[in-house]
């Protein structure tokens, strides 16, 4: 319990009377430690909304397969426009010194839980691009990747698996992403 | 389609000679290696009104103007004219010093001339004279002033 | 047009508001940022930020030898990758003072007329999408599938095929593709001229686009725009036709040109030319002569007598050129490429100028620039 006001980012809020908040996180870990995990955790890898989102050549590929042919809706993967309504961003292709800051932006405008795919060589490792004056290299140091789909550009199929990975990793818990701890500060 | 393009083909021929002819000393090194390209060297001083003179005669598409770097003493800006009823497309070059590289904008001649001067200008630090809107346009703001496109660039390949 | 028509040049009045677009957005492939300022649902005055997935390629070029470009340049525009193969070859060529084989060039034609089809479905899938028309979308990219294949066939590759090659190309057709290319092209034309059927009857769909975001052959001249948005005007311009290459003056087909230039005639003008190309690809089908597809000796190591070549191809979205200077050395000297998208891209806010908001989606899909090129 916080005294006076609870802090929202910028704002302060006034605590209105008979309202208490609680800042430990008593429910997340409770689910956390019980077989209760396992079901949530079934639930989000069964439905992995991807946000397309291309960028490069390996974007064509990220079009195509949401759709008819390749159609990841049968796993429950299905492309979403907003950054808000999706789970998964990919990178798919250059990232550049100019689009850095927009993409961090638009991660941190995604709701956890969330991962991230990285696509494609340009992604991994920069690419055919990776010498140029303008991209940006080594983005696993700044976002939190679960899979790396290499190629150039990495074929439907491909990324399908990188896909059905991740839903093993989330169903093992070995995926990083980030739930948000209330315990920590952050709202 | 016949006729057209044998109309065509006679103004090709002789548009580098009234080129020529019609600026004798601004214009030189006049060559044209195969039927539809042809080339010369403009002095930079007078690029406004040859491409003037080409608008009227006809080249009313502006394809492609590019910067090349000759270190260390000068610069070249290359513009590639052409026309949207015809198959030749005119190159013409014009030496820029290196030290104080600046040209006039075409911008009041070819609408579409902006982009490209903004771009040679990011690239390469060549001024265009008057153009209305000469900042980045494909580097982040920070960049300017590097001009990655030079020979001597430091930052390629690039250290991170 | 003034020059104004392509900045914001004063903050927002009181009436007015910014709005941006991006640069994350699902109007096109690649992101942009479109700054627009509206007054209530009009926009006044438009600007667009590009740079976001600048590569740099041309100093990257510079570094490269001659045949480590050939790769590279399938990535300028993955969408067109055959035609950017080809005119870099048809360049180097002519630096080099070589010739196709005859099978090769009509093997260059097939490729890049299955390359026109198939960027030209995924345009206007895309394009259909922002309309609000998912289910030509999918259609769209369904029949995109069957053009890919046709493409992996030859090239190997679904996407970024690297086809052509100096003198030639990789490799020759498989057995049997004539029988398979056909049959899958018929269904394909049937398809389009369903499509097409149902796209011109749906009347929402035809309020939506017809007379919006008009561009008269005069201003597209003007605005420097190439490919369909130019021939949508009524202006008959194609570099196939203009200033045959390979072995197009040899083939029959028609300009597609429609005389509105609006959103519509746009995209009918893409419609249209996907059957153009399906009746060329039967022709170079039926026509091509048996023979080698490539020289005796691939010239792997390349070094051009110092010189200069421009050289120009009709991209699926306009006029894509390749301006190489060489220095007698094993890599370009300069490597300037000139996009069509470019182009389009420049053109765009002009023509925003005084549209609704609601609108901007599909004037801008309509044009069908495709980001990576417009920055390279
Ligand atoms: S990895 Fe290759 S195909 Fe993918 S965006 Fe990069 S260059 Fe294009």
């Amino acid at each position: 319990m916080e005294e006076g006001g609870i802090k929202l980012g910028e704002i302060e809020l006034e605590i209105p009377p008979n309202v208490s908040f609680t800042t430990t996180s008593a429910i997340h870990d409770f689910i956390k430690d019980s077989p209760m995990q396992k079901l949530v955790n079934w639930g989000r890898k069964n439905s992995l909304w991807f946000m397309t989102h291309p960028m490069g050549c390996c974007g064509i590929e990220q079009i195509c397969v949401g759709v008819a042919h390749y159609d990841t809706d049968r796993f429950g993967i299905i492309p979403r426009a907003s950054p808000r309504q999706a789970d998964v961003m990919m990178i798919s292709g250059y990232v550049t010194k100019k689009y850095l800051p927009a993409l961090k932006r638009v991660w941190d405008q995604m709701v956890e839980p969330k991962w991230i795919l990285m696509m494609g060589e340009c992604a991994i490792s920069g690419g055919p691009w990776w010498e140029s004056y303008s991209t940006v290299i080594n983005m696993d140091e700044i976002f939190p990747v679960d899979i790396y789909i290499p190629g150039c550009p990495p074929r439907p199929e491909a990324l399908l698996e990188g896909f059905i990975e991740l839903q093993k990793k989330i169903v093992a818990q070995k995926d990083r992403t980030v739930i948000p701890n209330p315990a920590d500060g952050e709202v | 389609m016949g006729d057209e393009q044998a109309a065509i083909q006679v103004i090709d021929k002789t548009i580098m000679i009234e080129l020529s002819d019609k600026f004798p000393d601004v214009v030189s090194d006049v060559d044209v290696p195969s039927p539809n390209r042809a080339i010369a060297r403009i002095d930079p001083s007078k690029v406004h009104e040859i491409m003037q003179f080409l608008l009227d005669k006809g080249f009313d598409h502006l394809s492609c103007i590019s910067g090349v770097d000759y270190p260390p003493d000068k610069m070249e800006v290359v513009y590639h004219v052409t026309s949207y009823s015809g198959p030749l497309v005119i190159t013409l070059k014009a030496s820029v010093p290196r030290d104080d590289p600046n040209i006039d904008s075409l911008c009041d001649i070819y609408w579409n001339a902006n982009w490209y001067e903004r771009e040679t200008y990011e690239l390469y630090g060549i001024k265009f004279n008057d153009c209305p809107y000469l900042k980045v346009l494909l580097l982040v703001e920070e960049m300017e002033g590097e001009w990655p496109l030079r020979k001597d660039y430091a930052g390629y390949p690039n250290p991170t | 047009m003034t020059h104004e028509a392509t900045q914001i040049t004063s903050p927002p009045k009181p009436s007015e508001m910014l709005l941006h677009l991006g640069p994350q957005h699902p109007l096109q492939p690649g992101p942009f940022l479109l700054d627009l300022k509206i007054e209530g649902e009009t926009i006044r005055e438009a600007e667009l930020k590009i740079g976001y997935i600048h590569k740099g390629m041309e100093k990257v070029f510079e570094d490269r030898t001659y045949i480590q470009i050939l790769p590279l340049t399938d990535r300028i525009c993955y969408l067109a990758s055959n035609s950017n193969n080809d005119v870099y070859c048809r360049g180097m060529e002519e630096l080099l003072g070589i010739e196709p084989t005859d099978r090769a060039k009509y093997l260059r034609v097939l490729t890049n007329e299955l390359c026109r089809i198939q960027s030209h479905l995924l345009g206007i899938g895309e394009y259909t999408t922002d309309v609000g028309f998912l289910t030509m979308f999918i259609y769209m990219v369904r029949e995109r599938e069957s053009v890919v294949s046709l493409l992996e066939a030859i090239t190997g590759s679904r996407l970024n095929h690297n086809y052509a090659r100096f003198g030639g190309v990789a490799q020759d057709l498989p057995p049997g593709y004539k029988e398979m290319a056909l049959k899958s092209l018929g269904k394909l034309k049937e398809l389009i001229k369903s499509h097409d059927d149902m796209m011109s009857s749906d009347s929402i769909y035809l309020k939506r686009t017809k007379g919006v975001g008009t561009l008269t052959a005069k201003e597209a001249g003007e605005l420097g725009v190439a490919g369909p948005p130019l021939r949508a005007a009524g202006v008959n311009y194609d570099l196939r036709r203009l200033e045959p290459y390979l072995v197009y003056d040899e083939l029959d087909f028609n300009v597609i040109t429609q005389t509105d230039g609006d959103v519509f005639s746009r995209v009918k003008v893409r419609l249209l030319e996907i059957l153009e190309s399906i009746y060329i690809i039967e022709q170079c089908l039926d026509q091509m002569p048996s023979g080698p597809y490539k020289q005796d000796v691939t010239p792997y190591i390349t070094r051009p007598e110092p010189g200069e070549v421009y050289s120009r191809i009709e991209d699926p979205r306009g006029e894509m050129g390749m301006y190489i200077i060489s220095d007698g050395s094993d890599k370009p000297y300069r490597f300037r490429i000139r996009g069509p998208a470019f182009a389009t891209a420049q053109a765009l806010p002009p023509l925003l100028i005084g549209t609704y908001v609601a609108d901007v989606a599909a004037i801008a899909a309509s044009m069908d620039s495709c980001t990576s090129e417009v920055d390279r």
